[in-house]
């Protein structure tokens, strides 16, 4: 009796050991229950960090050199296991084939570059802080880059009134999990008159792997401890990938008693690299 | 409708906004705190400063407030623009802008306008004056819009003197977090509730450091830490720009006085740069959401097209512009009366 147990015991510990490292999430503090907010819901309150590679490449990949020769180590690419479940990203060929060329490319092509809103689920794990403010009605989520914000609506489940670049995102709960559903994305600078600004697409890291205005994400957040949250996203876009596919991470709460979002107003750094063509002078 | 609001006139005094205080008493949040949140705006046709001529009148009585505002609208629609307001949704009439019995948004000093600058403060604007004047009419880079047109900051968000559009506000609230999101280039403030000291004072900030905390039911905010790459006032309707002294401390009062009323008055004190302390009285009116997202910075043709077309101006390349419009100014009131949206400020408190 006792042999059975610890064989099975055995087992799951095997079962454990051979998920994915993307899916480590998931199983860890499953049976958790988070404090409560004094409406009743679980309290996602707080600064929220992804610590992992995801920024640079939701897939496995290995260190690489950065983009610009001169800035040397500084600039290089950390090496990852990758975070999407059972990856790769399940590209169409030809989309495959454009993300390489974007990626090539990615120097004018990445948003991040310009400072523009980074989207969804790209803002998640962005090496920035993330603040999540909840009230009963919404659900704020601030991150410190550019500005941008998600404003999650939990009492009601309306149609995006317009494509964002931070999409549009209802909001509900399901036990200790929050489950988000957003749509309503921009795909690109349509109908931009500046070429120095345009992006045809919109990078989900800076390995060039992209959506178009075709995207939809199903997010679950959880609560799996006092200081980590679950973070799980489904990205589907029928315009690149043949089949929604998932990335899974924790998230970490920045504990310092008086952390706050500083101001990183990058629009002040990238003016000059986007419009210096048709500055004259430093103008200083 | 213009019949009904001159009789509703009749029975107004004073400052209702100071008598609705007294006796509206505003709804808790979960956590048991007044409940400023949901979708607000402080668009208005009030001047900042007060007109000279109305020195010694801080209010207006309500029928003169009403005409005063339709004036204000008849004005607006006949403006002659680049393109007409109304087509973008964009005028304080059809965004929730209600006429105002105060002639001025500054209360303080008495005469409703911006006390004289020090002598030093002087200086600094004749410095930033002459600045201006050396860059020429044609934009050289986005620094000579000071940021505002290049997304980096609206300096009407903090503190807040009022955009000619687009003046809305998204407040939600936790326990110890109080957000307000104002639509201008998403310029937000996350407002810290429980007691912490500011950020130390050599991190600066465009919008500040800002720290709240309630007293009975209002929420005051105190604000200090702004970068001095920013200045202050400078916007269409206020005195000239001028740099501050890193000792500007903004206090900020936010009081529900109704179900769609927030009272927002704010003191600047910066005995460096004014004479003395000044204060202004912004009422925010509830309107509907949702608040949609600005994205100023992606795609920004106004930025881009500033900069492209001096460069071609300079080199004598530069298309007219295309033919301006009018708007058509007695439509536009009539329309809003119509909408029952003509309610004056304050005067429903002051019947309760």
């Amino acid at each position: 009796m006792r042999q059975t147990t610890v064989a099975a015991l055995a087992g799951a510990v095997l079962v454990v050991v051979l998920l994915p490292a993307a899916g480590e999430g998931q199983g860890a503090g499953q049976g958790y229950t988070a404090p409560r907010t004094k409406s009743g819901q679980p309290d996602l309150n707080g600064f929220w960090q992804a610590l992992n590679t995801a920024h640079w490449d939701l897939e496995a990949h290995d260190a690489a050199a950065g983009p610009i020769l001169q800035l040397g180590a500084a600039y290089a690419v950390p090496p990852g296991l990758g975070v999407v479940i059972g990856g790769p990203i399940p590209y169409k060929p030809d989309a495959l084939a454009m993300k390489k060329k974007y990626a090539a490319n990615a120097l004018k092509e990445d948003g991040e570059i310009k400072c523009y809103l980074p989207g969804v689920p790209r803002v998640m794990y962005m090496p920035y802080p993330l603040q999540i403010v909840q009230s009963t009605e919404f659900i704020l989520m601030m991150s410190e880059f550019a500005t941008a914000q998600r404003t999650i609506n939990m009492m009601t489940n309306d149609r995006p009134p317009a494509d964002t670049w931070m999409g549009w995102s209802n909001g509900r709960w399901e036990g200790e999990t929050l489950v988000i559903d957003s749509r309503g994305f921009l795909g690109s600078t349509i109908g931009a008159l500046d070429p120095e600004g345009a992006i045809n697409v919109r990078f989900l890291d800076r390995a060039g792997n992209y959506h178009t205005d075709g995207l939809h994400v199903v997010e679950r957040i959880r609560r799996t401890g006092p200081d980590h949250l679950s973070y799980e996203a489904t990205i589907e876009d029928p315009n690149v990938y043949t089949r929604p596919w998932t990335i899974s991470m924790p998230l970490y709460r920045r504990v310092e008693p008086n952390m706050q979002l500083g101001e990183f107003k990058c629009e002040e750094f990238v003016s000059d690299l986007v419009y210096g063509k048709y500055q004259k002078g430093t103008g200083q | 409708m213009r019949h009904r609001l001159v009789l509703g006139a009749a029975c107004l005094v004073l400052s209702a906004l100071a008598a609705g205080a007294q006796t509206y008493r505003a709804p808790r949040t979960p956590d048991g705190v007044p409940d400023l949140q949901g979708f607000w705006t402080n668009l208005t046709y009030t001047p900042f400063e007060r007109p000279r001529e109305l020195a010694a009148k801080p209010f207006y009585t309500e029928q003169e407030a009403i005409d005063f505002f339709n004036r204000s609208i008849a004005g607006a629609q006949d403006q002659i623009v680049h393109y007409v307001n109304g087509d973008f949704g964009a005028t304080p009439v059809q965004t929730g802008a209600r006429p105002n019995r105060r002639t001025s948004l500054v209360m303080d000093p008495a005469d409703g306008r911006i006390p004289p600058l020090t002598p030093e403060a002087q200086k600094r604007q004749q410095v930033l004056i002459a600045a201006d004047k050396a860059r020429g009419p044609l934009a050289r880079t986005w620094r000579d819009d000071r940021g505002t047109v290049w997304c980096v900051f609206h300096d009407r968000a903090v503190p807040s003197v009022v955009a000619p559009y687009g003046s809305n506000y998204h407040i939600v609230q936790s326990k110890d977090w109080i957000v307000m999101t104002y639509e201008w280039n998403t310029e937000r403030r996350v407002i810290a509730l429980d007691g912490r000291p500011h950020a130390p004072a050599s991190v600066r900030s465009y919008a500040g450091d800002s720290r709240g905390r309630w007293e009975g039911d209002t929420l005051v905010v105190e604000t200090t830490n702004f970068t001095p790459k920013r200045t202050f006032l400078g916007q269409p309707g206020t005195p000239p720009a001028v740099d501050a002294s890193p000792a500007l401390t903004l206090v900020e009062r936010f009081t529900r006085t109704a179900d769609d009323t927030l009272v927002h008055t704010y003191t600047v004190t910066d005995a460096a740069t004014w004479t003395r302390p000044w204060t202004v009285e912004l009422p925010m009116h509830r309107i509907k959401g949702p608040m949609l997202e600005y994205a100023c910075n992606e795609n920004n043709q106004d930025g881009f097209a500033a900069l492209k077309n001096a460069r071609l101006e300079e080199a004598g390349k530069l298309a007219p512009l295309e033919p301006m419009r009018r708007g058509d100014a007695k439509a536009a009131i009539t329309q809003h009366e119509e909408s029952g949206a003509a309610k004056v400020i304050g005067a429903d408190d002051e019947k309760k």
